[in-house]
């Protein structure tokens, strides 16, 4: 820092700024006018404890009948049938937590159970989690909702999403995409998409660096924290859209505010094609 | 997963914004110049300030969220009102350009003089004391535009308060 400015930032402490007379008065009396609001009402009656309550878990009939679910084995495709035959709820509520979760459950190839097995794994730990939180927090008010979606199932792709609500006096969104290649069968993450020598992590980051520089551009309300997103990883979610774009999905605060929700960068194929397997 | 994460309650956001409230001003007069405006997006920013505070993650970071709310909420006001911008330029111009030549020029008047993108950066640098990374939050540029804009603005104060 130069002498020059140091200087700036002497004056700017010690010259007298030029407030507005009732200024403060108006600060003052815009504060005592916010309205305070609870996040959550709260539930008429409550049952006793955590610990009871999980033992409670209700686990809810499947969708699809067996019968209906054998009769679509002998249909005869090339590749793997994958497709959701059930969804198991747990559903708990004592009044001030409570919990909706929807696991669902794939059937008609080896790579549909590591998936199966990959968002049992996430949906327990994410009730655990969930559990410890509330017994932690008392008589404060939380709550878990996970729903799940069919983004794609076409011939040689399935990819599904499992999406997460964690809400204490906030809510925080976070999503997992699970995607098969019907043709290999096999569970596809996004490094599979790249060769093994291919700088495809570097690549996408500047990618999206960039287009959160041009949304911020050309909209003065768009917020996003490009320093913050260092590095694409193999994990990164992501899904191809109707027009066969590759999509990055980021979990909500991870690389905007929070009002910004969950950001998605549709990166063009130009980006990246040279770097595919 | 579950972020444990506190909601300000209605008197420590105010407490924050009481001790904020001149930076607030100061940054909202520097985008708009009009002392009635900037108090009308001050308003309106602790309004909406309020209502999503939720969205803060760290009170210690209190400040520049609330910054980033309220030039939002500045060039709101900039796009309601183009129309007279360039009237109201010409007048603060003026004020600041008819000073006796024995009057020493404020900091202030000077960074009023700026054009429009470096009076903010200025502002934020300077008198806020923000850090070039926060001043990019802020404003939702990059570093490197906000290390343009404070170069383009320190040469041009350079200018206006040694020849004063």
């Amino acid at each position: 820092m130069d002498q020059f400015d140091e200087m700036l930032r002497r004056r700017a402490k010690e010259e007298p700024f030029p407030l507005p007379e009732d200024y403060a008065g108006r600060v003052f009396q815009t504060c005592a006018a916010l309205e305070e609001t609870r996040p959550r009402k709260r539930s008429p009656y409550r049952w006793t404890a955590w610990a009871a309550a999980a033992l409670a878990l209700c686990i809810a009939v499947p969708n699809v009948s067996p019968a209906a679910a054998a009769a679509l084995e002998d249909v005869p495709v090339l590749g793997a049938i994958v497709r959701v035959v059930t969804f198991r709820n747990y559903v708990y509520d004592d009044g001030f937590h409570s919990a909706d979760v929807s696991v669902p459950e794939l059937a008609g190839s080896q790579a549909a159970q590591v998936v199966n097995d990959q968002v049992q794994t996430w949906t327990d730990r994410l009730m655990e989690q969930f559990q410890q939180l509330c017994a932690d927090m008392g008589e404060s008010y939380g709550d878990l909702t996970v729903t799940n979606s069919v983004v794609t199932d076409s011939d040689t792709w399935f990819t599904l999403r499992v999406d997460a609500v964690e809400t204490q006096a906030s809510g925080y969104q976070f999503s997992r995409f699970y995607h098969i290649d019907k043709a290999t069968d096999q569970v596809v993450t996004l490094k599979d998409l790249f060769r093994e020598d291919a700088d495809w992590s570097a690549v996408l980051t500047r990618e999206v660096r960039r287009q959160m520089e041009e949304r911020m551009a050309a909209d003065s309300g768009a917020s996003y924290f490009p320093e913050e997103l260092t590095e694409i990883g193999p994990d990164q979610n992501f899904y191809f859209n109707e027009s066969g774009e590759l999509v990055l999905v980021f979990d909500e605060y991870t690389v905007v505010p929070g009002s910004m929700g969950m950001p998605e960068f549709a990166i063009p194929a130009e980006v990246y094609e040279t770097l595919r397997k | 997963m579950f972020k444990p994460q506190e909601v300000l309650d209605k008197e420590a956001f105010c407490t924050q914004v009481i001790a904020c409230q001149e930076t607030m001003f100061r940054t909202a007069k520097a985008i708009l110049r009009q002392d009635q405006d900037a108090e009308d997006a001050v308003q309106e920013a602790i309004c909406t300030a309020f209502a999503s505070r939720d969205s803060l993650r760290d009170v210690q970071r209190f400040k520049p969220w609330i910054l980033r709310i309220l030039t939002n909420k500045c060039y709101d006001l900039c796009r309601k009102r183009r129309p007279t911008v360039d009237l109201d330029e010409v007048s603060d111009r003026l004020s600041s350009e008819g000073l006796d030549h024995d009057q020493r020029m404020t900091l202030w008047q000077a960074v009023l003089s700026l054009s429009d993108d470096l009076r903010v950066t200025v502002t934020l640098f300077y008198y806020e004391g923000l850090s070039v990374r926060e001043i990019g939050q802020v404003l939702g540029i990059s570093e490197a535009a906000v290390k343009t804009r404070l170069s383009r603005g320190r040469a041009r104060l350079r200018l206006l308060l040694e020849e004063k």
